[in-house]
């Protein structure tokens, strides 16, 4: 075979595998989500709990996605996606779409693990992250000295969205605070700098101490009892009110018993 | 249809189908640049582009308005990215400077001086390092190099000094041009050998047979005519660091802040953030209109860069085409 034929060949085997592909993805209907990056791991378990609950195998497809809140709803407000994933509250700029809350999310404070630092009040926090408080030696039961490293998230983070609501209010951030864009950069930034304190997910707490919030250690049983008060919630965001096989999803999500199951494993159910 | 493909083709043929490839692939870029440019618009028309490029107010600060859309009408694209631009600029530049003197040094070495066994092993290496991803480069610099250098090269004495100015620490400017050296010399290491090679032998026999030794040959007759390819690693690599997002996020501080090298040793231990790295961050906020925009922009400003970049390099090779080799 020369290789002009050869090209002409391969371009026909390109338009008929192209051709084939959307013919046998069209078969069930699907329900495409995409989002928070937080939220991913929990939307999938829910996915395929949801499927084998109610014996939908076959008969109805799940497509996740990620990205990042913003994504999810920008998403979802454009129509691309059936539902869009947000670890954030609603905003004034979300227009046309429904955030249906489905569960919490305790949002804990690290430190190195050498800094075994037991509890921080509201106050201390907002003293450390608005830069007032530079040196460990200021903030009792801390066991390093030197000045403290402010480890956040980057602006577009939901986590950030909600430590700045829940646990500083009004106190603005420190401008010099170093900016992560994931969970694990902060936690693996925190790891390896006695001097850190960032706060993470509470799923990214191995390896790192994790201090008490106003008296309350971050772990799930606190935040199940509703006694951690760093917790966030976490939404389903679709484009109006839920409809059709979507809505039966988040209801499904919302109410039945499974689902809170699936939820309670790691996350906070809402009942 | 099948048949009339299967048939050899007619060289008049194979000219308009991929003739009409390779236009495609040049009306994609310039669509791509105008796509970009009208993207860009709102935020450069609103900063004027004088004040999009400069300094003032803390970008940091200004990005994260963007992002919660702060401020209504023009107010809301504020934005001055010359920290921003300047850390490109700065990482970049340090990078190729240094990268190019060790990989040209090391080019030599492989092509003249080193011993054929070692040669059969460094040259595959070389190549491997050249295709390595950069977020390799990146976790190795977050979970080794940054730690260490926070560790053992950065006082606390150092850090307190400016504590309510800057936050010092293992991720800043040092950690961000070495890992991106490291990065980027491979790739001039594997252009700048295949370039000596491709000297005509006689060219430096000729000069040894004239009496000077064989560093001296290599340096006045190969490096010389090696020159067009040397320039030509410099742009693949300028444009590898200009475009390096991921790795840069990873290890260089986070913080839209400008290194002063006024500031002695802290210089290097300085936080800063490049355009790319920026880029980066930013995506998940694309939503709000006001960061897409400043987005679009930083993309715009690296594809005119890089487009520069690749017609400067066009023009600084032609002098030296004359007694150079081709490449």
């Amino acid at each position: 075979m020369n290789p002009v034929r050869r090209l002409g060949v391969g371009a026909v085997a390109v338009a008929v595998l192209g051709t084939a592909v959307p013919a046998t993805a069209s078969a069930a209907p699907v329900i495409t989500m995409s989002g928070s990056t937080s939220v991913a791991p929990l939307a999938s378990l829910l996915a395929k709990g949801y499927l084998k609950d109610r014996r939908l195998k076959g008969k109805l497809k799940f497509k996740l996605a990620q990205g990042g809140s913003d994504v999810g709803v920008a998403d979802v407000a454009a129509g691309r996606v059936s539902i869009g994933n947000s670890s954030r509250d609603p905003k004034d700029s979300d227009s046309g779409v429904v955030f249906n809350k489905i569960a919490k999310d305790a949002i804990c404070l690290i430190t190195n693990p050498a800094n075994r630092l037991p509890n921080l009040t509201q106050n201390q926090i907002k003293s450390i992250f608005s830069g007032d408080v530079r040196n460990w030696e200021d903030v009792p039961g801390s066991t390093v000295s030197g000045p403290i490293d402010l480890t956040v998230r980057t602006a577009a983070s939901g986590t950030q969205d909600a430590f700045q609501k829940i646990f500083l209010g009004p106190t603005k951030l420190s401008p010099i605070a170093s900016a992560k864009s994931s969970n694990g950069l902060v936690q693996q930034t925190v790891k390896g700098n006695k001097n850190a304190i960032g706060y993470v997910s509470q799923d990214f707490t191995s390896g790192v101490n994790a201090p008490a919030y106003a008296g309350v250690s971050c772990n799930l049983a606190n935040a199940k009892s509703g006694q951690y008060g760093g917790v966030r919630s976490f939404y389903m965001v679709t484009r109006g009110a839920a409809r059709g096989g979507t809505k039966k999803f988040i209801s499904w999500v919302q109410g039945s018993k499974v689902a809170q199951k699936i939820i309670a494993t790691h996350w906070v159910p809402l009942r | 249809m099948l048949e009339r493909l299967r048939a050899p083709w007619s060289d008049r043929r194979a000219e308009r189908v991929l003739g009409a490839l390779a236009s495609l692939v040049l009306l994609v870029i310039a669509l791509m640049i105008v796509f970009v440019a009208v993207k860009a618009w709102p935020t450069l028309r609103n900063n004027h582009l004088i004040g999009w490029l400069g300094f003032g107010g803390d970008v940091d600060a200004q990005i994260s308005d963007q992002v919660n859309g702060v401020g209504r009408g023009g107010d809301q694209f504020a934005i001055n990215a010359g920290p921003l631009i300047y850390a490109t600029v700065l990482t970049t530049a340090v990078a190729v400077v240094v990268g190019l003197a060790f990989a040209l040094f090391s080019a030599i070495f492989i092509v003249e001086f080193a011993p054929p066994r070692l040669r059969r092993v460094i040259v595959p290496v070389v190549r491997l390092l050249a295709a390595v991803p950069s977020v390799i480069y990146g976790l190795i610099g977050i979970l080794v190099l940054a730690p260490f250098v926070n560790d053992h090269l950065l006082p606390d004495g150092r850090k307190r000094s400016v504590e309510y100015v800057v936050q010092l620490s293992g991720t800043s400017l040092l950690v961000a041009t070495l890992v991106l050296t490291v990065m980027i010399t491979p790739i001039m290491i594997a252009i700048i050998t295949d370039a000596l090679y491709s000297v005509p032998k006689s060219w430096t026999e000729g000069a040894v047979a004239l009496g000077v030794n064989r560093w001296r040959a290599t340096w006045t007759v190969s490096v010389r005519a090696a020159r067009p390819a040397i320039i030509a690693a410099a742009v693949l690599a300028t444009a590898r660091a200009l475009g390096e997002g991921i790795m840069l996020s990873m290890v260089s501080g986070g913080r839209g802040f400008s290194p002063n090298p006024l500031d002695g040793l802290s210089f290097l231990f300085e936080p800063l953030r490049p355009l790319a790295a920026t880029i980066v961050e930013n995506v998940e906020s694309l939503n709000a209109p006001a960061i897409r925009s400043s987005v679009y922009a930083f993309a715009l400003l690296l594809l005119l860069s890089s487009f520069a970049l690749s017609v400067g390099g066009y023009i600084a090779k032609q002098p030296m085409k004359k007694y150079g080799i081709r490449v």
